[in-house]
C-alpha cells in the first residue's frame, strides 16, 4: 500500500478508471450514485449523458466492440440498475468486455426494501461474467482491478460492481501498489496439435468456420494468413464477419440460418471443419444432427465449455488462436473442391436487379457499402435489416461490424453507434436499423444532439416488424399477429426534432444520390428508406432443417 | 410416457468463501439442465475454502456442468464422483 492524498470512494473509482486508460464513460444519474457523480465533476474521464440506461450500457457496448477495449456504463440503483440489464446480457452473449457500475442504497438500508432497492447483485448473476458489491471501502480499490481484469481475462465479458452510497462517500488514503492479478485459469493448448495436422493433411474438402473470437482474440492477422496460406475455403458467423478478407477468392460468405447458399452447401459437403472462435450456434448449425455430416472437426477455442459443448471435437486446441493457429499452417491439395465452391459462387451470387420502381433493400445496402470510406464502423439493430446488412455489406475488420449476435437485441443499433463513434472520431459510423428496432431505443437521437455526434441512420422502414411478418407469413399460416407499425411517427420530422438533418426516400432512383448526400454530411444525419413491406430475407433455413434444405422464395 | 434416463453424479466443489458462491453455482447448475438432489457446504475458516458436495441428475453429460461450474471466477476445482448411477423418470 502507499499513502495517498484523501479520496472519497466515487474520488477513488474515476482514479483506477484511468489507471485503465478509461476517458469515457456512459451513464444516467441518480439518487444512489450521487457521491459518484459529484466525484465525476472533478474528474478528467469524460462522460456522455445518455437518455435511458439501457442506452448508456449499448454505448458502451459499441465502444468496447469498435475500439477493442474496455466499455463502461455507470447507473443508479433500482431501475437504473435494472435497466442495465439488457445490455449487459447482450455484452455476456457477444462476449464483450464491459465494466458496470452501479450506486445502491447505504448499507445500513439494504436488504430493508429501501427506496430504488434492488438486489442487483443477485439479478447480475444470470447476465454477467462476474459481479461484485462492495460493502468495504478498503476492498473497492482491488475489486475495480479485478473488474477489468475479469473482464478481458480469457473470453471477455461484463462485470457489473455494486457499490453502496456510504462507500462512495466513505475515505481511503492508501492505494495499492501493484494492480491485483488473477489466476490464470487458461490452461495450456490441448495437445491435439499433431492430431489436427494429422486430420488436416488427410481432407479433401476442409472448410475454415470463422466466429467472432477471431476479433476478440485479435487473431483476424493470423486467421487471413492460414485462409491464403492454404487456399482453404472459408465461411463466417454473423459476429466473424469482417475476420476473412471479403475479396479472397475461396471465402463464401455467412453460413447459416440467412446464410449463402454456397456456404451452407459447402459446409454440408465438406469433411472436415476448422473451427476458429466460433461455437455451433443453433442459428448457424440449423439441425444439429444434420450439421455438417460428414465432418471431422478441429475446434481452437479460448473456453474449455465450448468444446463438445453442441458439437464433439476430433481435435480440440484450447488457448490462444492468435499463437496456436499458424502451428496448423500446412500446404493442401484441394484444387478441385476450390474450383468446384469458386463456380458455386458464381453461380450463385447475389442479384439486384429488382424489377419496379420500389426500393430493394438489399441494393440500398450494397450501396451504402461501397460508397462508404474505408474503415466505416456499421452498427445494425435486428431483424430482416440486421440479415441483409450481413448478406449485402462487406466488412474488413470485425470490429467495424457491430451487431447483437447472441441475444439478438432490437435498440442495440442506434446507442452502439453513439459508442463507436466516440471511440473513433475519426472514423464513419453508419447504424442500419428498422422501423421497429429504433423506436426501442429512440431516446438516444437526444443523445447524439446534445454531443451532436455524426453518426449517420440508414433507416430501413417497411411500417412493420418485418421479420416476425416473415414467419407469421412463411410458418403461421400469413396470421400477421401485432406486426404492423403503419402507426409510425413521421421519421423526419422526429429526427428533425432533435435537430438532426433526414430525408425520406421512396424510389429506387432516389437511392445514389441520398446516399452520396447523407455519406457527405458533415453532422448527425438520418436517411429514411421506405420499401415493400412484403420484401422477405432469403435464403432462409427453416427451423429444425438442415442447412442445404434452405428456402429461397415463396 | 417416454422414459428419461438421468444419470446422477456427486460434485466436490472447492470455492473461495467469497459472496454468493453458492447462489452462482445454483444458478448455472439449474440454467444448465441439471436438478439437484441434495447438497453440503462447509468453510474452512483458516483458509477461506469453501468445499461444497452436490448430488445432480440430468440426461446431459456432467461435463457441460463441470465446465460451466469452472468458469466461475471464485471456483478453485470442481471433481466429479466416478459412481455413476443411472435412475429412470417417466414424463409426458
Amino acid at each position: 500500500m502507499t499513502e495517498s492524498k484523501t479520496l472519497t470512494g466515487g474520488a477513488l473509482l474515476f482514479e483506477v478508471l484511468q489507471d485503465h486508460g478509461v476517458q469515457h464513460v456512459f451513464g444516467y444519474p441518480g439518487g444512489a450514485i450521487m457521491p459518484i457523480y459529484d466525484a465525476l465533476y472533478d474528474s478528467d474521464v469524460k462522460h456522455y449523458l445518455c437518455r435511458h440506461e439501457q442506452g448508456a450500457a449499448f454505448s458502451a457496448v459499441g465502444y468496447a466492440r469498435a475500439a477493442g477495449t474496455v466499455g463502461v456504463c455507470l447507473a443508479t440503483s433500482g431501475p437504473g440498475a435494472t435497466n442495465l440489464i439488457t445490455g449487459l446480457a447482450d455484452a455476456l452473449a457477444d462476449s464483450i468486455p464491459v465494466v458496470a457500475i452501479t450506486g445502491q442504497v447505504p448499507t445500513a438500508a439494504m436488504g430493508s426494501d429501501a427506496f430504488q432497492e434492488i438486489d442487483i447483485f443477485g439479478l447480475s448473476l444470470a447476465c454477467t461474467k462476474h459481479s461484485f458489491q462492495v460493502t468495504d471501502i478498503n476492498e473497492l480499490e482491488k475489486v475495480l482491478h479485478q473488474a477489468f481484469e475479469i473482464a478481458l481475462e480469457g473470453r471477455h465479458g461484463p462485470v457489473l460492481v455494486d457499490i453502496p452510497k456510504d462507500i462512495q462517500l466513505a475515505e481511503v488514503t492508501q492505494r495499492l501498489d501493484k494492480l491485483s492479478h488473477l489466476k490464470n485459469k487458461v490452461k495450456l493448448p490441448l495437445a491435439d496439435i499433431s492430431k489436427a495436422l494429422d486430420l488436416l493433411t488427410h481432407a479433401k474438402q476442409p472448410i475454415l468456420y470463422v466466429g467472432g473470437g477471431v476479433g476478440m482474440a485479435n487473431a483476424v492477422e493470423e486467421v487471413r494468413d492460414f485462409a491464403e496460406k492454404t487456399g482453404m475455403p472459408s465461411v463466417s458467423t454473423l459476429k466473424g464477419l469482417g475476420a476473412i478478407n471479403p475479396d479472397n477468392e475461396n471465402y463464401l460468405g455467412m453460413l447459416g440460418m440467412h446464410g449463402t447458399k454456397t456456404a451452407n452447401i459447402a459446409v454440408q459437403e465438406c469433411d472436415l471443419l476448422v473451427v476458429v472462435g466460433a461455437r455451433f450456434d443453433d442459428r448457424v448449425t440449423g439441425k444439429l444432427d444434420e450439421f455438417a455430416p460428414h465432418a471431422k472437426v478441429i475446434h481452437f477455442d479460448i473456453d474449455t465449455a465450448e468444446i463438445n459443448k453442441r458439437r464433439e471435437a476430433d481435435a480440440a486446441i484450447l488457448g490462444d488462436l492468435k499463437g496456436n493457429l499458424p502451428l496448423l499452417t500446412t500446404d493442401l491439395d484441394i484444387t478441385d473442391w476450390q474450383k468446384k465452391l469458386q463456380q458455386m459462387s458464381t453461380d450463385f451470387a447475389w442479384r439486384y436487379d429488382h424489377p419496379g420502381e420500389n426500393i430493394f433493400a438489399p441494393a440500398v445496402l450494397k450501396t451504402v457499402s461501397d460508397l462508404m470510406p474505408n474503415n466505416t464502423c456499421v452498427t445494425t439493430d435486428v431483424g430482416q435489416h440486421q440479415m441483409w446488412s450481413a448478406q449485402h455489406m462487406s466488412f474488413d475488420d470485425p470490429s467495424n461490424f457491430l451487431t447483437s449476435g447472441g441475444m439478438g437485441t432490437m435498440g442495440f443499433g442506434l446507442p452502439a453507434a453513439i459508442g463507436a463513434q466516440i471511440s473513433r472520431p475519426h472514423d464513419t459510423v453508419i447504424a442500419v436499423s428498422g422501423d421497429g428496432s429504433i423506436m426501442m431505443n429512440v431516446q438516444e437521437l437526444a443523445t447524439i444532439k446534445r454531443y451532436q455526434i455524426p453518426v449517420k441512420v440508414v433507416l430501413i422502414d417497411n411500417a412493420k416488424l418485418g421479420m416476425v411478418r416473415q414467419w407469421q407469413d412463411l410458418f403461421f399460416d400469413g396470421r400477421l399477429s401485432e406486426t404492423d407499425l403503419s402507426d409510425n411517427p413521421d421519421f423526419v420530422m422526429l429526427a428533425t426534432a432533435f435537430d438532426i438533418k433526414a430525408k425520406l426516400i421512396t424510389k429506387k432512383s432516389e437511392v445514389d444520390a441520398a446516399i452520396k448526400e447523407m455519406l457527405d454530411h458533415d453532422g448527425p444525419y438520418l436517411l429514411q428508406v421506405k420499401i415493400d413491406a412484403t420484401e422477405n430475407v432469403w435464403p432462409l433455413v427453416p427451423p429444425n432443417t438442415a442447412n442445404d434444405k434452405m428456402m429461397e422464395g415463396v | 410416457m417416454n422414459p428419461v434416463t438421468l444419470n446422477k453424479y456427486q460434485l466436490i466443489i472447492m470455492a473461495d468463501d467469497k459472496q454468493v458462491v453458492l447462489e452462482r453455482i445454483l444458478q448455472v447448475t439449474r440454467y444448465r439442465g441439471f436438478l439437484i438432489n441434495g447438497m453440503n457446504a462447509e468453510v474452512n475458516t483458516g483458509n477461506n475454502v469453501a468445499t461444497i458436495t452436490m448430488s445432480v441428475s440430468s440426461e446431459r453429460p456432467i461435463s457441460l456442468l463441470v465446465d460451466q461450474i469452472n468458469k466461475l471466477i471464485d471456483i478453485k476445482g470442481v471433481k466429479v464422483d466416478n459412481s455413476e448411477v443411472q435412475i429412470k423418470q417417466y414424463s409426458a
